[in-house]
């Protein structure tokens, strides 16, 4: 407590004045002439005794209003949280954290338990809320002061496998707040992990009128193993070149020996020993995959015997497939382009196409439907029936890598793609040897990983008008060098150049066979996405605008994700339970999807003490110095209260003092 | 002096009381009736026979002469009544809670009866006392008597503190100094026992005299209002204080000075005196008045 004007404490002098007029004046009794004592008794001083008495304590509340009236003009004040429980219509926020952490032990039974306790603790007609967070926040009740509904809403939540993000909390509270614009006291159930804290500060701020009382459930450091992380291929088309390699970590641990087993459609193929070291991670390779063909669930498991077992697996999936064909068309005459594509491809490391060469005449009855993508290496003319063909292959999702030379010259557009064909340039011709990328879209699949083409000469490019054409890569002297035309669903990919060492050295280029196998891929849609995702990812469910389609969503329990509303128009889907995830699309582009928890929810350290101060005090305003010093920030005057007892002792000095005075009226 | 005892505002309303209150007043407006008594006065009344010891002065010659009997011609007589006053002038008299003391008022009240004693032509007569007998002016018709009882009336002093109201030692001299049968009237605040008091002047009346009691008493006497607890002393024994509460002068005391009053009237009636409370708070002809009005209600 303090005073924002002490000066007027002075004041207390005047107390000195009832002191005066009651004690001191009172015993100057001065003896009055009486006719005759004889009908006075002596027993009469009990009664005046009991004057005295009430005498007192008129002299007490006379004392008292003084004292409080210069207490008024002292202006006390308080800090606010002494009387933080009285504010105007607050709200109970019930802040759960569901995360995988909290699987660990019995945590979200003591975290729910401790909620039903301040449930329990409501005043009458005092509301809360509840609510669940991981990396996202679900709003369990709404505000009600009902405690039926907000024990059911606890009994509800169930663990999840999502990551702690107090950010995330801190962000719907600040929503929460603005909206209602009433006080919020949020207890926060968590086992406070350090991995749930955000990188920047600032994101955990919450308003002024939030106070934050967290309630830490076995905040302490304790060991934990974890299967960190699996590389392996998402698919296989040789058993014999595909290895996996298991990243075990233990958080808080002694050096330890796990048994790392791989499982395989349930089946454990294969286990190994793991020396992992203290604090440290240990490192496993299987070098062999072994899979029937078609969709495989690939688990990696060990055996940590410690109280977080959800984090002792990771899942995988992994597709066993035979290469698919890709259909090279080339001139009659022959190039050497197909050489280099096909040397390119075969150097990627995984066979998963097979190049079927063609002439560009005897292609007139081939359908292009069953080839993952076609190549067009620099053609002259091209049947008009297998051109329709391949508008058609690309329109339903197919791809087309057309590379433009010499023989393309004469034409006014690219076959396909339909860009106008502008002129040929020849860098010689132009002062020039030779021109170089200049300028590449690294965003594109095709120049993804590899956008080294410094050093690769161009001498002749054939100058085509990008139209609505993508353009990826351009030459020195702004010539586009490589356009995607998407169409439909598939994309055509056109190369201003030839893939045959004369129009260009990039055959020999390492950049080569990177760009070959990207673009392979690309067209082929074998996308080289990594075998499991994390739990909160997104999934792309239909990428063109057709609508209708439903799409098949299994999740890891056999339910299906999706209602029929959202399986005809969901454009997506976020991957909330660890395990696989069965994706059915209309199209027969059918997936099994590994969805594995976030492995920063096992290391279970909490965050320090310091830590947790400072942000409640983000929510009361104070710089820093913990609870007192954000009370002193928010004074809370007692003026107000001050003047009631004020008043309250006018009253009751009035009553008493009539009494006295009631005498006075018959004596006057 | 005159002036100061009978305020002419007073006798006036006195005066202004009707003739036949005056006419039944037995002593205070005294020559207008006849005396229960054979006297002096002209009207016959009848004759009765002489016998031994009567006053020769009385027998009717002519008669004598005539029969050779002696018989006593007596009259209708028209007395003058004794008026005597007992006038109390202890310590006690000296309280007041306003100007005048319940002396003072004593005072006025014995001149104003002097004064009308006078103008019946009553042989008036007054006793000063407190614990002993202070002053005595015999009662008389004589030239100058009213001036004589003014007078003593004037000189007495305020009571000396410490002096007390003892009504036994002075009215055995009372009875020494009553030699005819009249009316006496006891001025005195009573404070004492009721049947101590009725029993002392008791004795008066067996003696043919219509005795008459006027308490004196102030209105504060009656009605104690302190505003404060406070300590107080007996003007009759200053020795003696007592802090007394505004309540119990409030309650208790004005219990036991009612009881008191009441007492001593219905005791003085039953003695056959009368007894007038005079509250010295109120004006003095309201009280004289209120005393004849009775007075005459009895007859």
């Amino acid at each position: 407590m303090g005073f924002l004007t002490p000066w007027f404490l002075a004041g207390t002098v005047a107390v000195g004045l009832p002191v005066w007029l009651h004690l001191l004046k009172k015993h100057k009794t001065t003896p009055l002439p009486f006719s005759s004592l004889m009908f006075f008794e002596r027993r009469t001083q009990s009664s005046i005794k009991h004057r005295r008495l009430r005498y007192l304590l008129l002299f007490a509340a006379r004392l008292l209003l003084v004292a409080l009236i210069v207490l008024a003009f002292a202006h006390p004040y308080v800090r606010q949280t002494v009387l933080a429980s009285r504010r105007q219509g607050e709200i109970t926020v019930l802040a759960i954290d569901n995360s995988l952490s909290m699987r660990a032990g019995d945590r979200l039974r003591q975290a729910k338990q401790g909620a039903k306790s301040v449930v329990g603790g409501l005043r009458v007609g005092q509301r809360a809320e509840v609510l669940a967070f991981g990396s996202r926040v679900q709003v369990m009740s709404e505000i009600t002061d009902d405690h039926n509904p907000l024990n059911a809403a606890i009994d509800s939540i169930e663990p999840s496998d999502t990551r702690t993000s107090y950010a995330e909390l801190a962000r719907s509270l600040r929503s929460i707040a603005q909206s209602i614009h009433l006080p919020l006291a949020v207890h926060l159930y968590s086992d406070m992990q350090q991995t749930g804290w955000p990188q920047n500060f600032n994101d955990l701020r919450l308003n002024a009128d939030v106070q934050l009382h967290p309630h830490g459930i076995e905040a302490k450091e304790i060991p934990n193993f974890a299967v960190e992380n699996v590389v392996a291929p998402r698919r296989v088309y040789d058993n014999k070149k595909s290895r996996v390699l298991v990243t075990v970590a233990g958080f808080g641990n002694k050096k330890a020996t796990r048994s790392v087993s791989l499982v395989l459609n349930g089946r454990v193929t294969e286990t190994k020993q793991a020396e992992v070291p203290e604090n440290g991670r240990a490192q496993v390779e299987f070098l062999s995959l072994d899979v029937p063909y078609g969709r495989n669930k690939g688990e990696v498991r060990i055996d940590s015997a410690d109280t977080l077992p959800a984090d002792d697996v990771f899942y995988f999936s992994v597709e066993r497939a035979d290469p698919r064909h890709a259909l090279f068309v080339q001139d009659a005459a022959g190039s050497r382009g197909l050489l280099y594509f096909k040397a390119a491809l075969e150097a990627s490391g995984q066979s998963a196409f097979e190049i079927d060469p063609a002439a560009v005449d005897q292609i007139a009855n081939v359908s292009p439907a069953k080839y993952a993508f076609v190549v067009l290496s620099d053609l002259g003319a091209l049947p008009a029936s297998f051109e329709n063909q391949l508008r058609d292959y690309v329109r339903t999702g197919g791809g087309v890598l057309i590379s433009l030379g010499h023989l393309s010259e004469g034409k006014s557009k690219v076959p396909v793609g339909g860009q106008a064909i502008m002129e040929t340039r020849y860098m010689g011709r132009e002062g020039e040897r030779f021109q170089t990328a200049a300028w590449l879209d690294k965003s594109h699949p095709s120049i993804l990983n590899d956008d080294r083409w410094d050093d690769v000469k161009f001498y002749r490019a054939i100058h085509v008008t990008p139209g609505t054409s993508r353009v990826a890569a351009r030459l020195a002297d702004q010539t586009p060098l490589l356009l995607d035309e998407p169409i439909g669903e598939g994309h055509v990919l056109v190369f201003a150049s030839t893939f045959d060492n004369i129009d260009n050295d990039f055959p020999r280029s390492g950049t080569f066979v990177p760009f070959i196998e990207q673009t392979a891929r690309y067209l082929g849609r074998l996308d080289s996405g990594p075998s499991s995702v994390a739990v909160g990812a997104f999934e792309e469910l239909r990428n063109s605008k057709e609508k209708g389609a439903a799409v098949d969503v299994v999740d890891p329990k056999g339910e299906r994700a999706l209602n029929l509303e959202e399986a005809t128009k969901a454009q997506n889907i976020q991957f909330t339970i660890a395990g696989f995830y069965d994706i059915r699309r209309p199209n027969g582009r059918n997936e099994l999807v590994a969805v594995n928890s976030d492995r920063h929810e096992s290391d279970l350290t909490p965050v320090n003490e310091q830590d947790l101060i400072l942000w409640q005090n983000t929510a009361q305003g104070a710089a820093a110095g913990g609870e007192t010093a954000s009370a002193e920030q928010k004074p809370l005057s007692l003026w107000w209260y001050v003047m009631l007892g004020v008043l309250a002792l006018s009253v009751a000095e009035s009553l008493l003092g009539n009494q006295h005075l009631s005498v006075d009226k018959e004596a006057a | 002096m005159l002036q100061r005892f009978l305020d002419p505002a007073t006798l006036a309303s006195i005066s202004s009381l009707d003739l036949v209150a005056k006419t039944v007043v037995d002593g205070f407006v005294a020559g207008l009736h006849r005396s229960p008594d054979f006297g002096f006065s002209q009207e016959f009344a009848e004759y009765r026979a002489y016998s031994e010891g009567d006053d020769l002065r009385h027998v009717d010659w002519n008669v004598f002469a005539r029969t050779d009997k002696c018989f006593l011609k007596r009259y209708r007589g028209e007395t003058n009544s004794q008026l005597l006053i007992l006038l109390d002038t202890s310590a006690s008299m000296s309280y007041t809670s306003q100007k005048i003391t319940k002396l003072d008022y004593a005072q006025f009240l014995a001149a104003s009866l002097c004064y009308m004693a006078n103008g019946q032509r009553d042989a008036a007569g007054l006793i000063v006392f407190d614990e002993d007998v202070t002053n005595y002016v015999a009662p008389s018709t004589r030239q100058g008597q009213l001036f004589r009882l003014l007078h003593a009336i004037e000189k007495v002093e305020h009571g000396q503190p410490n002096t007390r109201t003892a009504f036994a030692k002075p009215f055995v001299h009372f009875q020494n100094f009553l030699h005819r049968r009249g009316i006496v009237v006891v001025i005195s605040d009573y404070y004492g026992d009721p049947e101590e008091i009725i029993q002392t002047v008791e004795p008066l009346r067996f003696r043919g005299n219509e005795v008459i009691l006027f308490h004196m008493l102030d209105p504060l006497e009656i009605k104690p209002k302190f505003k404060e607890p406070v300590l107080l002393y007996d003007l009759e024994d200053t020795k003696q204080s007592l802090e007394v509460s505004p309540e119990y002068a409030r309650t208790d005391y004005r219990r036991k000075m009612e009881a008191h009053i009441e007492a001593l009237s219905s005791k003085a009636k039953s003695a056959g005196m009368d007894y007038f409370l005079m509250d010295t708070g109120r004006p003095l002809d309201e009280g004289l008045r209120e005393y004849l009005a009775v007075r005459r209600g009895r007859f």
